[in-house]
């Protein structure tokens, strides 16, 4: 499946040379377009729509089905409704901070997704430090949370910055680690490379995707993954019936619309990290240009993972889950990288 | 029969004997402090010097074991002001005393209780605020229920309604001025958690002093769901107007058991005895609502420790809703019920009666399966074990020094059920039990609840069983009450039920006219906010909101 | 470990067994018992202007006025600020007033609510219930006199 990376195929799609830089960059821009609206896309259907769905289907409710088929029209109503609302600034916020927390959030977690390679020659760019990319951009959304938190001159915000910080710091060393232990197996960080090396199978049917192969690294990741996006049962730094919001608490109009879209792109892009080093990225049964939709049916998964955890996992207290962070998941992921390593060293 | 309670060892309290209490003894222990002897409905009552009331109210703790201060009730006279505290005692609550202390018309002063009994300190700040009378060596005598700007008592005689009461922004407090409460102490932080907050249950504003995240001091601050309930009581006949207003003091679903508080008392007070089968209903359609009110506490406490909208909290309003539809075919509402008449029940059974038992029996007959669920989904859970056990404790001691009763004494091991231990309506006639847990924390508290909507089906179904046989020309549902009431005047009663939340108490005082002179309502919910600080003092922010969860207020009551 | 699986085990069973406990309101229209405490309706040719549900009124919602010859004139009542406890019903000698299943009513302003007597006797049956029949109102015990002196108030 290794096709050429997106401004290439766009560059020869429209009869341009893919060798001048002005074209490339040109094409990159293209691409780039392509690769957020279709995130964004997805995380319109998620947010307004599918979200609730979800939660009503476990919660024995209905949910929207009045505005078009399915209430799927309640997107446009929902868009609508949240971008023409009062834009409130609170007195003493601090103003840049305050107004670039919001983008911070959001951007960052897009960022991400132009390394992932999503099947179906849509791929932006593949570098050599793939997963490192990814990892970094993934965690600079916490800047934006602790920005949001300081600068908002609320006591609510400033606890959920802080909880916001002490949880990242605390989970990302674990999911990093995990996801080191997939590095071992593949000996490279080029995400094309890692996707790759998940075609061979398994033992009868099964593809040799990571997340059979070492099911419980699969397992450790899911966990960190979902206190590093933020969700039930480690949604403390928002907590809602202890912190209000947290660090999203003074934000409306606008800026709440940001800070919500960049949770949830968040959520896809740690489903579409997990996709592609434990789940063979857009790999599927069918022709390899369907890739594009097994991929998306496999963050989609994800997705729903963080929703059913959110119906039935209390919170954790946040000494809780620091010492789960530190006690537990750093010495489970560090085991894992060890065992890895000496396996992987003893059969190469 | 499973009803018994252990006989606790009584020898060493004066004043108890093989039938009831002597309260002669009890004068003589207290020799000189009797100033006067006065005949209440439920008890008698003792007239102290109110510069003694500390010295009286130890000694009937200490030596005649009266360890429950069960409400303190402030009114005027023409002549004089009166503080009553109604004592009685957790091991034996049909033990009553009053004991009451006047103090003069011109300067009200009265020696405060609160250092006997914790519970006395909002209690008296209540009777301050409304009544007006002083508490002396009271450690915070502030206004509860009224804003801090209020002029005036308004249950005091000379007090004007028509005085304006409005104050300028300026001179009311301003919340934001205490934010650094502590300037020497840099490591605390003020934060105000509600009146708006998503976890408070309604109106309810907590000071908290955080030490990082943890409590280093709490301070609930009620009133503001304040409807003046007990003086719109005042203002209606005994017979008919007073009856659906119960409904709204806790007005989660705990209807009957609120209107069953205000017809015991006034049925005790005007001495009309209500008919067996009459007794049956209430009996049933309590516990009914007691399984409503226990869903919803469960519901809203699973909010509070799972994040927003969890599936539990759906789950247990789906339950909830069976019942209100039962509660909708008996009395014709959902929520305010007005069912409970003097002397009986509005109606009786909807005909066909068959389909009545019959949907009754289906949601008994499911409800296991459901607890099983929610069994799973809640105690079963680790994650939530984590979180609830051994947080929030509160000791049995404080929980009667708080006069904490219902779900919150008995998760701290306080073996006090006034369905017992104060017989009423059918109760002593079934087989059931008092559910108790030995815990104290947040854990134990949700496991109480959830064990007495076990009970209660186990009520429900005997009274279903038994209204099923009962002969039809013998269903009488209303005894025969004149039209309109008169009691004696000059006659005073307290007598509670066992609300959803608790001791739920009406102490009544009659003037001869059809409405009530003093109308005063004993509010679980009042007392069971007491332990709030003592619970979480020290925990984290999260742990507070849960232990809130836990107590299951409903700001309606607290406030009034 | 295991109770927290246990727990998204039930909920993944509820969430796939396709039950829903919530209704399509508008379009599904309520089951409302026949008990059940709506919006007034009142009958002139009933109505014997006694007053008794005015005096029984623990709210002071219902309002009548009487020419000097005692004949009712007006006879207004709150819709909104009414507290639906049934007591005017209750007291009410010749079914002249009843409490219908109907529990859908808004208004722009509250004004709207303080319904008159042409607005009273129009509220319509709620899915032609009529309360009267459903209910068999045991009256006799509760209007009945006590042992003691008849009081008329």
């Amino acid at each position: 499946m290794q096709s050429a990376p997106l401004p290439e195929t766009l560059a020869n799609l429209v009869g341009l040379d893919p060798n001048s830089t002005p074209v490339m960059i040109l094409m990159s821009l293209v691409g780039a377009a392509l690769i957020g609206t279709l995130m964004m896309t997805n995380t319109a259907l998620a947010g307004p729509w599918a979200k609730r769905k979800i939660t009503a289907a476990f919660t024995d409710r209905i949910a929207v089905n009045r505005i078009g088929p399915y209430g799927l029209f309640i997107i446009v109503a929902d868009a609508v409704r949240l971008l023409s609302k009062e834009l409130i600034v609170p007195d003493g916020v601090d103003r840049p901070a305050w107004d670039l927390a919001p983008l911070v959030i959001a951007s960052t977690a897009l960022l991400g997704f132009a390394v992932v390679p999503m099947g179906s020659g849509i791929h932006l760019a593949d570098p050599e430090v793939g997963l490192a990319y990814v990892f970094a951009t993934a965690s600079m959304a916490s800047v934006g949370l602790v920005m949001a938190g300081y600068a908002s001159n609320n006591k609510y915000s400033f606890l959920g910055g802080l909880r916001a910080v002490a949880q990242n710091v605390a989970y990302e060393i674990p999911l990093i680690l995990t996801g080191a232990s997939v590095v071992i197996f593949t000996g490279s960080l080029q995400m094309s490379e890692i996707v790759a090396a998940q075609q061979q199978t398994l033992i009868g049917p099964l593809p040799s995707w990571y997340a059979f192969v070492n099911p419980f690294a699969f397992v450790l990741f899911m966990i960190a993954n979902l206190a590093e996006v933020g969700r039930n049962p480690f949604d403390i730094p928002e907590a809602p019936t202890e912190i209000v919001a947290g660090y999203q608490t003074e934000y409306s109009s606008v800026y709440f619309v940001l800070v919500y879209l960049g949770e949830f792109i968040h959520i896809f892009l740690g489903g579409a990290i997990i996709a592609t080093i434990f789940l063979g990225g857009p790999a599927g049964p069918g022709p390899a240009s369907l890739g594009i939709v097994w991929f998306f049916i496999k963050i989609w998964g994800v997705f729903l993972f963080t929703q059913w955890a959110r119906s039935a996992v209390p919170r954790v207290r946040i000494d809780q889950l620091i010492e789960i962070g530190w006690k537990g998941m750093l010495v489970l992921s560090l085991a894992n990288l060890l065992l890895t390593a000496v396996i992987v060293g003893v059969i190469a | 029969m499973s009803l018994e309670k252990p006989t606790p060892d009584t020898a060493a309290e004066v004043g108890v004997t093989e039938d009831g209490l002597d309260y002669d003894a009890l004068a003589d222990l207290l020799g000189g402090h009797v100033l006067d002897r006065e005949e209440h409905v439920n008890a008698e009552g003792f007239v102290i010097r109110p510069d003694e009331v500390q010295a009286v109210l130890s000694t009937l703790k200490n030596e005649a074991g009266f360890d429950h201060c069960a409400c303190v009730t402030a009114q005027e006279y023409d002549d004089r002001y009166e503080s009553i505290y109604h004592l009685r005692k957790f091991d034996d609550p049909t033990q009553e005393l009053s004991v009451i202390v006047p103090s003069p018309k011109d300067d009200p002063h009265n020696e405060s209780a609160a250092r006997v009994y914790s519970t006395a300190d909002w209690h008296e700040r209540e009777a301050y605020d409304l009544v007006g009378i002083n508490y002396d060596d009271h450690p915070d005598l502030r206004r509860i229920l009224l804003p801090e700007t209020w002029q005036g008592h308004p249950l005091s005689q000379d007090f004007n309604q028509d005085q304006p009461q409005i104050v300028t922004l300026r001179e009311n407090a301003n919340p934001l001025e205490a934010d650094h409460r502590s300037e020497d102490d840099s490591d605390t932080m003020f934060v105000n958690i509600g009146p708006h907050h998503p976890a408070t249950h309604g109106v309810l504003h907590v000071k908290t002093v955080l030490d990082g995240e943890q409590i280093a001091d709490l301070e609930p601050d009620i009133g503001y769901l304040h409807r003046c309930e007990e003086q719109m009581c005042q203002q209606g006949t005994y017979r008919h107007q007073i009856m659906p207003y119960p409904d709204r003091w806790d007005y989660v679903s705990a209807g009957i058991l609120n209107e069953w508080a205000y017809a015991r008392a006034a049925e005790d007070l005007a001495d009309i005895e209500v008919p067996e089968y009459a007794q049956v209903i209430r009996t049933m359609s309590a516990e009914l609502c007691r399984i409503a009110a226990h869903m919803l506490a469960l519901g809203t406490f699973a909010l509070d420790v799972f994040g927003d909208f969890t599936a539990i909290f759906q789950y247990a309003f789906r339950d909830r809703e069976v019942v209100q539809n039962i509660l909708e075919d008996l009395t014709g509402q959902r929520l305010m019920f007005n069912y409970l008449r003097l002397g009986g029940v509005a109606w009786d059974l909807p005909e066909p009666r068959e389909e009545f038992f019959e949907k009754t029996r289906d949601f008994l007959d499911d409800l296991p399966h459901k607890l099983e669920e929610y069994h799973d989904l809640i105690t079963g859970n680790e994650i939530f074990q984590m979180r609830c056990v051994d947080t929030g404790v509160l000791s049995p001691e404080e929980a009667k020094q708080y006069g904490a009763t219902g779900p919150v004494a008995r998760g701290s091991g306080v073996d006090y059920d006034l369905r017992r231990d104060d017989p009423y309506g059918y109760y002593d006639e079934l087989d059931w039990n008092v559910v108790t847990e030995e815990g104290g924390d947040n854990f134990s508290r949700v496991l109480v609840r959830m064990r007495e909507v076990e009970e209660s089906a186990r009520i429900i179904e005997q009274c279903i069983d038994l209204l099923e046989q009962w002969p039809e020309d013998e269903r009488e549902i209303q005894a025969n009450v004149p039209r309109t009431l008169r009691p004696d005047p000059d006659t005073e009663i307290y007598r509670a039920v066992e609300g959803a939340k608790g001791e739920l108490g009406i102490y009544i005082r009659s003037d001869g006219t059809d409405k009530p002179a003093r109308f005063k309502i004993r509010s679980p919910c009042f007392s069971n906010l007491q332990t709030l600080p003592e619970m979480s003092q020290g925990e984290y922010v999260p742990d507070m909101v849960a232990s809130l969860g836990s107590l299951d207020i409903v700001l309606g009551e607290v406030d009034r | 470990m295991i109770g927290i699986l246990k727990s998204m085990a039930t909920t993944m069973k509820h969430a796939l067994d396709g039950e829903t406990f919530t209704v399509e309101y508008p379009d599904v229209a309520p089951e409302v018992s026949p008990r059940f405490r709506g919006v007034h309706k009142w009958s002139q040719e009933r109505c014997i202007w006694c007053r008794q549900c005015e005096n029984v009124c623990p709210n002071n919602t219902i309002q009548i006025v009487m020419d000097d010859q005692r004949n009712g004139e007006q006879y207004n009542l709150h819709i909104g600020q009414c507290i639906y406890c049934r007591l005017c019903e209750e007291v009410c000698p010749t079914d002249a007033i009843l409490l219908t299943q109907n529990f859908e009513f808004t208004a722009d302003t509250k004004d709207e609510f303080a319904y008159d007597k042409e607005q009273l006797k129009n509220v319509p049956w709620y899915k032609d219930i009529d309360p009267l029949e459903s209910r068999e109102p045991d009256r006799g015990a509760w209007i009945g006199e006590g042992d003691g002196e008849v009081d008329y108030q």
